[in-house]
């Protein structure tokens, strides 16, 4: 039973263990038994998959890859499972944020036994969808983080999450039937659903399956890409991660929209078409990054400021991992790109999960989430009973790694992610979204300044709820930490992520290069925050802001999309 | 032919306003999806792939299978799309999405 084969189903079926416990107590349990009875299915999903991620590690740490077949089937016919240093590292981005933010719904809501069920869910799906190693499982497991994140998002009953919730709805389930046309493709053209499968093959008919192969991969990819939120096909985030409730945008921002990101790598890493595609899909990332932050900072709600910089921020994992795909994770410079990519990924849902969670507190207490009419938050947290300002701390925290300034953890992946991209087309777009974010996070902080005129905001009644801070306290030592340990966890991760032990590239993380581009950047930042500050250019941010969109464009934009992809890779 | 009855659900999903409606669609391109599956597998004069000798011609069980879970998947899709539908219909009182954006 203790053998590693066994082992590695655990952290799908852990949570959802959890999740039955949860529904339990849901159903047949009254007064304080269901509590206990939901917190024991939390702990069981939550907690325990951290002694699995730590039992196994002495495995993978030495480039062991382990496989398992559900039931003991024969290998081939069974859904296989792989967990590699891939998976063990998506595991940590999934089960250190859901953790964080489950603990923070037990303070701010939704506080009820079906939440919790359906959270843990969620997160049993993550797991699987980075861990399969076949097409249409990797659909499955898809469709069902899709589900419950739709659930999750109308769960906050504010008037908009219902709609919010059906449009992500059904953008995204009719992107996935065009995945599910693109599995159909590959089945009839190889007969095979296994990734390795599909490859080989591929390789084995005449050149590589020509134009159906390349439209097959092309509509996976795009489908894969909807979810990812990168741009043209971003546009169902905002509303879905601004509604949802903060503990589920900060999942959603977070872990959701990565997970596919990097199961979908494994997939196109093992056929040249799918490597070809990586090129574009770096680009589209590097101007994802810019674009989302120009509209991040032209927004005024405070959460949907946040979620346009999930769509800026992706860009840039998006673009490192584009490049990687290209050049393929065996050689050193794809090795080096996809940790540097992965780190970013990391390090971003910590320091946006931080953010979400501390700005949730902050709209919560002051009934605000107007940018430009809140001010003087600080003040009206510390009359929530907030002796020592933890909400305002965390949000800094989040604010300073987010802009990239030293020593938290954002500065720590920018600079990594600078070093891989230097000289390359990327580079360029991501410093000036560097810049945009410095900007934005400018105009976002100004809501903790003081107020000039009397209080006219008035804080909700209560005292918030000690969960909340550990929460946001765990979430903003772990910022620190990363900034801090930077070469070990860059080091660490280069090794994990290419079995065949790739040498490590110096990253002179804290050389006083870096920390001026970190300084000019914010300076720039500055700049760019005061010209939007004038008359001129608020009226160019009303512009953007109030922009129509709808479903259509969403459909136009996800069609554009395919179609550009395949005659990019033909 | 597969390819027309997509259109027709995709056609009806960008310009229908009524969101039930948008959900009829949904389900008419879910279903031809599936059709089109089925279809990949079938073979002429063949038996069902179950209770057989090793020796008899079947048709493809795989696609089968996958479908029976894609058909699943969007049973729940639809169930949770008319009940987002529902409370919509709670909070402003209409299932037209122009009607709603004017809210």
């Amino acid at each position: 039973m203790m053998n590693p084969e066994n082992l590695i189903f655990l952290p799908v079926a852990l949570p959802l263990a959890g999740a039955a416990a949860a529904f339990c107590a849901k159903a047949w349990c009254t007064g304080s038994l269901a509590k206990i009875t939901e917190y024991g299915g939390a702990l069981i999903g939550l907690a325990l998959p951290w002694a699995f991620l730590a039992a196994v590690l002495p495995v993978i740490a030495t480039g062991g890859v382990v496989e398992g077949v559900i039931g003991r089937w024969y290998e081939g016919i069974g859904i296989t499972f792989r967990f590699d240093g891939l998976s063990w590292l998506v595991m940590v981005l999934i089960y250190s944020v859901t953790t964080a933010a489950w603990i923070y719904s037990l303070g701010a809501g939704p506080r009820n036994a079906s939440f919790s069920a359906v959270y843990l869910i969620l997160v049993s799906a993550l797991s699987a969808t980075i861990m399969t190693t076949d097409v249409f499982n990797l659909f499955v497991c898809l469709e069902m983080a899709g589900i419950t994140s739709y659930v999750l998002i109308a769960s906050s009953g504010k008037p908009g999450a219902a709609l919010a919730s059906f449009s992500y709805l059904l953008i995204s389930a009719s992107s996935m039937v065009f995945f599910l046309l693109g599995v159909y493709g590959l089945y009839r053209l190889t007969g095979a659903l296994s990734y390795e499968g599909i490859a080989q093959g591929l390789q084995s008919l005449p050149d590589g399956g020509g134009t159906a192969a390349v439209v097959s991969l092309a509509l996976m990819i795009a489908a894969v890409s909807v979810r990812v939120a990168v741009m043209p096909v971003s546009g169902w985030l905002p509303d879905a991660h601004a509604l949802a409730p903060h503990a589920v945008s900060a999942v959603l921002s977070g872990v959701l929209i990565k997970v596919p990101l990097f199961a979908l790598a494994r997939v196109m890493l093992l056929m040249p078409a799918g490597m070809q595609a990586g090129a574009l899909i770096g680009y589209a990332g590097a101007f994802t990054a810019l674009f989302g932050v120009i509209l991040a900072l032209s927004q005024k709600d405070a959460k949907r400021l946040l979620a346009y910089h999930s769509i800026s921020q992706i860009g840039y994992v998006v673009s490192a991992w584009g490049a990687a795909v290209h050049v393929g994770v065996t050689t050193p410079a794809g090795a080096a790109l996809m940790a540097a990519s992965f780190l970013h990924g990391l390090y971003h849902a910590m320091f946006k999960g931080l953010l979400f969670l501390s700005i949730g507190t902050t709209v919560d207490r002051t009934g605000q989430r107007d940018v430009y009419q809140l001010r003087g938050a600080a003040r009206i947290l510390r009359s929530g009973g907030e002796r020592i300002p933890v909400t305002c701390i965390c949000f800094f925290i989040g604010a300073l790694a987010i802009s990239a300034i030293p020593p938290f953890n954002g500065y720590v992946s920018k600079t990594a992610l600078s070093h891989v991209l230097s000289g390359s087309f990327h580079y360029y777009l991501l410093t000036a979204a560097g810049v945009g974010t410095a900007a934005s996070f400018i105009k976002l902080s100004r809501i903790y300044w003081p107020q000039k005129q009397g209080g006219e905001h008035s804080a909700a009644r209560g005292r918030t709820p000690a969960s909340v801070y550990i929460s946001q306290l765990f979430l903003g030592g772990l910022c620190i930490a990363g900034g801090i340990s930077a070469s070990a966890v860059f080091a660490m991760v280069v090794n994990l992520l290419s079995a065949s032990g790739a040498p490590v590239p110096e990253v002179a993380f804290y050389s006083s290069a870096n920390m001026l581009k970190a300084l000019l950047t914010v300076a720039a930042g500055l700049i760019l925050f005061l010209l939007t500050a004038t008359k001129k250019g608020g009226a160019l941010l009303t512009t953007i802001r109030t922009r129509p969109r709808g479903f259509q464009d969403l459909f136009i934009s996800f069609s554009l999309a395919a179609a550009v992809l395949v005659i990019w890779m033909l | 032919m597969m390819m027309l009855i997509i259109f027709v659900g995709i056609f009806g999903l960008i310009t229908s306003d009524n969101l039930i409606k948008k959900i009829m669609c949904l389900s008419i391109i879910e279903n031809t999806m599936i059709l089109n599956f089925i279809r990949a597998g079938f073979r002429e004069e063949a038996a069902a792939p179950f209770l057989i000798t090793p020796d008899a011609v079947t048709v493809d069980p795989i696609p089968q299978a996958l479908m029976l879970t894609a058909i699943v998947i969007g049973v729940c899709f639809n169930a949770l799309a008319v009940a987002c539908i529902v409370r919509l219909h709670h909070t402003t009182g209409t299932i037209l999405v122009s009607d709603i954006h004017e809210l």
